[in-house]
């Protein structure tokens, strides 16, 4: 997980092994010397689209979901608190689904569409104003967890019970204990989605 | 975590090939959610040297009914197994075992396949950096025999290993008794087959073989199935206890039974007492408290897991009531 202890690695032309410093080099190099397109991708490099933002890099086998997202592309909203998959801190919507960064291999996760607390508060989506309003967070650090998690529940299940919100959003801890206001927000920001959708 | 090879199949050949050429060195990761946490806390003996991933072999997601069976892909997620109307209708006891399982970000990532397969949770064999070198790892001893036994086996042990770990899935009973069949990528077996206690190891699964497909046959009209599990907590738990029920009955007595605990015993627990028990029977409390007073009858608890007696007893009465005709769908 040591971050620069390692030489970055070369990246070979794989038909005449000249060396380029970064694999954008290596890519122009083969296009126009070797008029071949596409150029087989090499192992380890993957594209993400995070916030409908694509993003190309090179990760290593270990590296975790929640590295990349927070470590590597600077997206603060996904936290760090168990890393093991227990407190729903790391979650992220890919492909429609919450599912915990901390536990998903990056190497894995190629292709994939993923939304953080990050996108949603740029799409202005109504939890974040009725999260502020219920006052659903004391430390504030479990709250993007939650938002990722009942954004995902609303955009499934866009008119949930109390039962059904607390059920999707049982995977996340807060230790400041403001289980109580979730339900709320949440309830409060489907319904001004239905409200702006009937619009 | 410390860094691997890695490879992402495309087929099951494929995972087979590199398989056999690393042995017990690799390890496939499919929901990757209790691997990864083996792996980060440095818990085995042996960290593996490649990871295998399955995810990215297309095809092994799906829920289907086929010729009077219910065919599930291994790499189904349990959260869809959960939300399946198929699966709600007619196959109570799998929706319930799934919708209960973990919380809902491990089952938007956990598979049917993996959740079978999953690794014991004794919180010896759990300490991390190989703390306790237990039996389960190849070493001496059994720490829990004589430690903190609080969530062990209250059936003994595994006679040839002297290992108290339960199996902690709470799909793995669910299975049992819906009579399912899982298919590998060389034979095909019944689900109660699966489950061997060996050294790193839960299943009878070889070092190149996995997991493919569950195939569940379809229960006959008057037949009812339930799961029930007692957890210290509503969700992201295991279970201290559960337990599943299949039963089928005419005229109001039951004609054939079929009741699966799991997390007493080393591996699920067929409850064969109870079954007998309530053969030509009608389904009612008093019924239900026998049969689940036989299961436990030769309970050999350990010093602080005598009250997972109580536990199983009930639950396996409970998941009997469930599966009344009349039955109020199980609390807990």
């Amino acid at each position: 997980m040591k971050e620069g202890s390692k030489a970055t690695p070369l990246n070979l032309c794989p038909y005449c092994t000249a060396a380029f410093d970064t694999f954008e080099e290596l890519k122009t190099h083969v296009v126009s010397v070797h008029k071949t397109e596409p150029l087989p991708k090499p192992a380890g490099w993957i594209a993400l689209t995070v916030n409908g933002q694509v993003h190309e890099l090179k990760v290593e086998p270990e590296w975790t979901l929640y590295q990349v997202i927070h470590d590597r592309l600077g997206l603060m909203g996904v936290k760090m608190f168990c890393d093991r998959g227990a407190c729903g801190s790391c979650t992220v919507i890919m492909d429609g689904r919450p599912i915990l960064a901390c536990m998903s291999l990056a190497i894995e996760c190629d292709g994939k569409h993923i939304q953080t607390a990050e996108g949603i508060a740029e799409a202005k989506h109504p939890l974040v104003e009725s999260y502020i309003k219920h006052h659903t967070m004391q430390c504030g650090y479990c709250t993007p967890g939650f938002i990722t998690t009942a954004k995902a529940l609303l955009d499934r299940n866009p008119d949930p019970t109390v039962e059904e919100v607390m059920e999707a959003l049982g995977g996340n801890l807060c230790r400041c204990g403001t289980y109580p206001q979730h339900p709320k927000a949440v309830l409060e920001a489907a319904q001004t989605l239905r409200e702006e959708g009937s619009k | 975590m410390r860094t691997f090879a890695h490879f992402n199949a495309r087929t099951v050949d494929e995972v087979v090939s590199i398989l056999r050429r690393y042995g017990e060195r690799a390890h496939v990761i499919a929901g990757g959610t209790d691997l990864l946490g083996k792996m980060k806390d440095e818990l085995l003996p042996k960290y593996p040297e490649a990871l295998v991933n399955i995810k990215s072999i297309p095809g092994l997601e799906y829920i289907r009914e086929d010729h009077g069976t219910l065919q599930i892909g291994a790499l189904t997620r349990l959260e869809d197994i959960a939300a399946d109307p198929l699966v709600r209708g007619k196959y109570n006891a799998l929706a319930e075992a799934t919708r209960r399982a973990a919380s809902p970000h491990l089952r938007e990532m956990g598979t049917l396949g993996g959740n079978i397969c999953q690794d014991i949770r004794c919180w010896y064999y759990r300490h991390p950096d190989n703390r306790f070198p237990c039996l389960r790892k190849g070493g001496g001893r059994c720490y829990a025999m004589n430690g903190e036994n609080r969530y062990h086996s209250i059936f003994g042990a595994n006679v040839e290993q002297g290992c108290y770990a339960v199996h902690p899935s709470d799909t793995a009973p669910a299975l049992i008794a819906l009579n399912a069949k899982v298919k590998t990528s060389r034979r095909t077996l019944a689900v109660e087959d699966l489950f061997e206690v060996r050294v790193g190891k839960t299943t009878v699964l070889d070092s190149d073989e996995i997991v493919t497909a569950f195939e569940v046959p379809t229960p006959a009209k008057a037949t009812k199935s339930s799961f029930v599990k007692f957890a210290l907590r509503k969700t992201i738990d295991f279970p201290i206890v559960n337990c599943a029920a299949m039963i089928a009955s005419e005229g109001g007595r039951v004609t054939a039974a079929r009741v699966c605990l799991n997390a007493v015993y080393v591996k699920p627990y067929r409850a064969t007492k109870a079954e007998e028990f309530m053969a030509g029977q009608p389904i009612n409390e008093a019924n239900a408290e026998a049969a689940g007073d036989a299961v436990v009858s030769d309970a050999k608890p350990l010093q602080h897991n005598g009250y997972m007696v109580q536990i199983a007893k009930v639950m396996v009465k409970r998941a009997i009531l469930a599966c009344r005709s009349e039955a109020p769908p199980a609390q807990t």
